[in-house]
Order: structure tokens, then sequence, then C-alpha cells
């Protein structure tokens, strides 16, 4: 049995599932394929329907 | 992100893949490749200059080609981590070519030719599965004529247009204009170096090229070898200078794009490709044409959609005050072609359904609302995890438990499983979370009893 979670994929949904599963004090190991996470919304400019920055 | 990347309790793999699941609920053991950056990450400060002198130029996968990056990089600028990657497929190093500048430069020695792929095993109770989408490919549709006419982009380039980090720095140039930029510098390049190899002459016989050329012309010259070759030379530079010039007079009349056509359901709502409504699309073009009037107050858009779907909070009346403050005019109807006009501008043809008429329209920048389709490599992933997907190939999700895969002990949230915004990506990366908690931490209450 591990106490451990992986979670795949470093855009938003795996950046938060992380941090959710951190913060509950559970070990995560974030598995992303490129070079640096933050997936397509690291790509968008801002977003709607506040206009914050989406980085 | 950078979040994740400070938090004691998350173990952060960028450059890595998932190769292998073995287990079952409670207690997987997961195979993982840590691809080779031959940048070591421990010692890489993220300063850059490595790229700056990296001779070997590419385009920038991240500013979706519009702009350029080095053989060595780093995704994007803020990114986490800021470690930079050595792409082995174009360095001059690991094609065995005489480079290695980078590892010369680099003052914190992290470069390392050397650098092999690592295999990591961990042991894991339970997996979320986040690996998101992909834009879909409008090359597909031919009447649209994406890729053809360089004026028709998709949502994600024009964002990457409107982006002030982005490769125009927020400006919205049209990308026909940036075409004529980039040979532009190239034939500068060229004439630069013609210029020099002429002042050579010029120095060693004290006289401008033009006037030599002329009495060359008139056979003053007849019979001197190293004069001809003056000549030559000069005639060559002339036939960079022409097109140099013309493109120049071309150039002058640049403005950035002004009158902005934004084509919905391109891939989605369509039965030759996905049936389904990718969801996000309406917003995200109202989003970006209300961020194109902020830059440029001139600047007006019109929507074409079947319909405006603004199912959100707050997103009707983000839809309405675009239209009322940021220039936005929505026309009911399906675009039906696309063509190029005058200027390189795009002409829209499309049926106004409520006005009854057929109309074409030029337009400076032409925007696809590109469905949401399923990740490269998803039937590998899918294999590797052993879990099912569904018909349109995304991840298979339960009715009742939306979260779970058909394996237990595997979630999944985002657009692994199916088309949605950020706002619902959010809440259900808390809800995979909290269901991939509930199988680890029962698992260490046993544990404990």
């Amino acid at each position: 049995m591990s106490k451990d979670v992986l979670v795949i994929g470093g855009g938003i949904a795996g950046i938060q599932a992380s941090l959710d599963l951190a913060e509950m004090g559970i070990h995560v190991y974030l598995v992303e394929s490129l070079p640096s996470i933050g997936g397509k919304m690291a790509q968008l400019d801002k977003t709607f329907p506040t206009n914050d920055c989406a980085i | 992100m950078l979040d994740v990347g400070r938090h004691p309790d998350i173990d952060l793999m960028a450059y890595s893949e998932v190769e292998k699941v073995e287990g079952e609920s409670g207690a997987f053991k997961a195979t993982i490749r840590r691809k080779a950056r031959y940048v070591e990450e421990d010692r890489c400060t993220g300063c850059g200059a490595c790229k700056e002198k990296c001779p070997t130029v590419l385009p920038d996968a991240f500013n979706m080609g519009l702009g350029t990056r080095k053989a060595i990089y780093s995704w994007f600028a803020q990114g986490i981590p800021s470690t930079h990657t050595i792409d082995p497929a174009h360095c001059r190093q690991l094609n065995g070519k005489k480079c290695g500048i980078c590892q010369k430069v680099c003052q914190a020695n992290a470069v390392n030719f050397d650098q092999k792929d690592r295999i990591v095993e961990l042991d894991v109770g339970a997996i979320v599965v986040a690996s998101g989408y992909k834009v879909f490919d409008p090359s597909q549709i031919p009447e649209y004529q994406y890729r053809q006419i360089p004026n028709v982009i998709t949502a994600i380039e024009f964002e990457r247009l409107l982006s002030a980090s982005g490769p125009t720095a927020g400006h919205l140039h049209r990308p026909s204009d940036l075409l004529v930029e980039a040979e532009m510098e190239a034939l500068e390049k060229d004439v630069k170096k013609s210029e020099k190899a002429l002042d050579k002459f010029e120095q060693k016989y004290g006289q401008a090229s033009a006037a030599f050329y002329d009495a060359y012309q008139k056979g003053a010259y007849e019979g001197d070898e190293d004069r001809g070759k003056w000549a030559e030379k000069y005639v060559a530079h002339l036939a960079l200078v022409e097109p140099l010039d013309a493109l120049k007079r071309e150039a002058e009349g640049f403005d950035v794009a002004k009158r902005l056509a934004f084509v919905q359901c391109v891939g989605s709502r369509d039965f030759r490709f996905y049936p389904f409504c990718s969801g996000y699309c309406c917003m995200h073009s109202i989003k970006e044409a209300i961020i194109a009037n902020e830059h440029e107050r001139e600047t007006t858009s019109v929507i074409f959609g079947m319909d405006i779907r603004a199912v959100g909070k707050g997103f009707e009346e983000y839809k309405i005050r675009g239209g009322n403050q940021s220039g936005i005019t929505y026309v009911r109807g399906r675009v039906a072609e696309i063509t190029e006009g005058p200027q390189r501008n795009p002409v829209v043809t499309y049926e106004d359904t409520r006005e009854r008429k057929v109309i074409s329209r030029d337009f400076d920048l032409v925007i696809l609302a590109t469905a949401c389709a399923p990740s490269e490599g998803v039937e590998r992933l899918a294999e590797i995890l052993g879990i099912e997907r569904n018909r349109f190939g995304f991840f298979k999700t339960g009715t009742s438990q939306s979260l779970d895969t058909t394996r237990p002990g595997i979630f999944a949230c985002g657009c692994a499983h199916g088309p949605m915004d950020i706002p619902e990506s959010v809440a259900q990366a808390s809800g995979a979370a909290a269901r991939a908690a509930q199988i680890v931490t029962a698992a260490s209450m046993r544990k404990a009893s």
C-alpha cells in the first residue's frame, strides 16, 4: 500500500489536483512531458470572464 | 505554477513520461522515463546565456511557430522549472557537428552532453490523469484554407499574438506581414555581406562600385580578371537590393489588424469531425475580441456562429458587454468559405440567417475557434494505464462517478476526458484530488491500525 499519488499532466487541472493533494498532506509526483508545467493555460494571454492574467 | 515548484510535498518531474503502470488501486507501481535534457536540473539557474549564443534557430512551439527559439531553450520565460533543455533533434553537438558553445558560456557548468534518460520507479496508491487536449487541426477543413492563407489563424495562435510575452509583444501584426518582415531580415543580412565584399574592391581601387560598373560596362577594363569579379559581385548585389527595396515599399503600408472575424465551431458541432460542442470556444472568441479592442480601441470584431453559448457564471453579461463596449457584432450563420482578396485580406463568405442573405466580406485577420480534440499520444497512455477511451478518443469516465476511469484507483479531470473550460477543469481537479485522497488515506489508515 502506498500513500502517494501520481498526477499525469502539468496543465491547470494537474497543477490544481497536485496542490490540493499536497495541501492535504499527501505526497504527489507530478509528471509532465514538456520541459515546463503550465499547459495550454500558460499559452493564454488573459482568461474569461474576468480578463485575469493566465500566468 | 510557482507553488508547485516550491511545495515540499510535490515532486515535480517535468520533461518525463509514464512508461508502465502495474498493480492495483492502493498499490500501483509506475515506471517514469525522465528524458535527458542535457542540462543538469540542479545546476541550471535559468539565466539564458546559453540560448543567446546558440547558433541554431528553430520555430518556437510554445508560440505556435509564430516566433523562434534556439536548440537550447526554455519552454517559456516564466516556466517552472526554469531549467533549460537541449532539443536533441536539432542540437549541432548532439548530431555530431562541432559546436558546444552553450557548454562554454554556461557559468553554472550545467550543460552535460553525456546525460542519459533515467528510469524511475514510483509506488503510488492512486493516479490522477490530467493529460489535457490538443487543438483541432483546421487544415482538415479545405474550405477555410488554414495554412494556405497566412491571415487565417487559430484561436491559440491569436492568443500568442495578443500576449505581451509573445512573438509580437502584444501588437496585432498580421502573419502575412511577419512573413514579409522575416524575408526582409534575411535579405538585409545578405545585402550586408555583399556590401562588405564590394567595400574591399572599392578600397582597393579607390572608386565607388556604381561608377566603376558604368565604366566597366563601356568596356573600360576588358581582360581585367579581378575587376570582372567586382562587376559580378555588383550585379549580384543589385539583384538583392531591388527585391529588398520592393519589400520595404510594401512594408510601409503595413498596419496592425483592426477588422477581425471569428469563425465558431471549427471542427466541433461538425459531423465530419466532432459532433460535440467544445463549450469554451464562444467565450474564448469573445474574450479575444475584447482584449484586441483593449489593445487598439478602433478594433472591431464580427463573431460568426450558429448561436453563442455563454453558459457560466458571468458569461452572458460578458458577452453583452463585449457587444456594447468592445466593438463586437454577433452574426448568426456558419461561414461557408474563406478566400484571399487584395492586400492579403481574407474574405469570409457566409449566410446571415437573420437577414437571409449570402454575403462576402473582407477582414484583416480571421481567427478560427478550433475544437477540443484528444491529446497527442492519448492511445498509448490509455494502453499504459489500462483504461478505456470513449468514442471521440477521450478517456472514458463514469456517468454517476464522473471522474472515475474504467480502472479503479485511476481518476481523470480536465480536458483529458472531454472538452471543458478552465473553471470546470479546476473544480474537477479538486474533485479528482479528493477521490484519489480517499484511496490513499483509507489505505494509510488501515496500515496504521
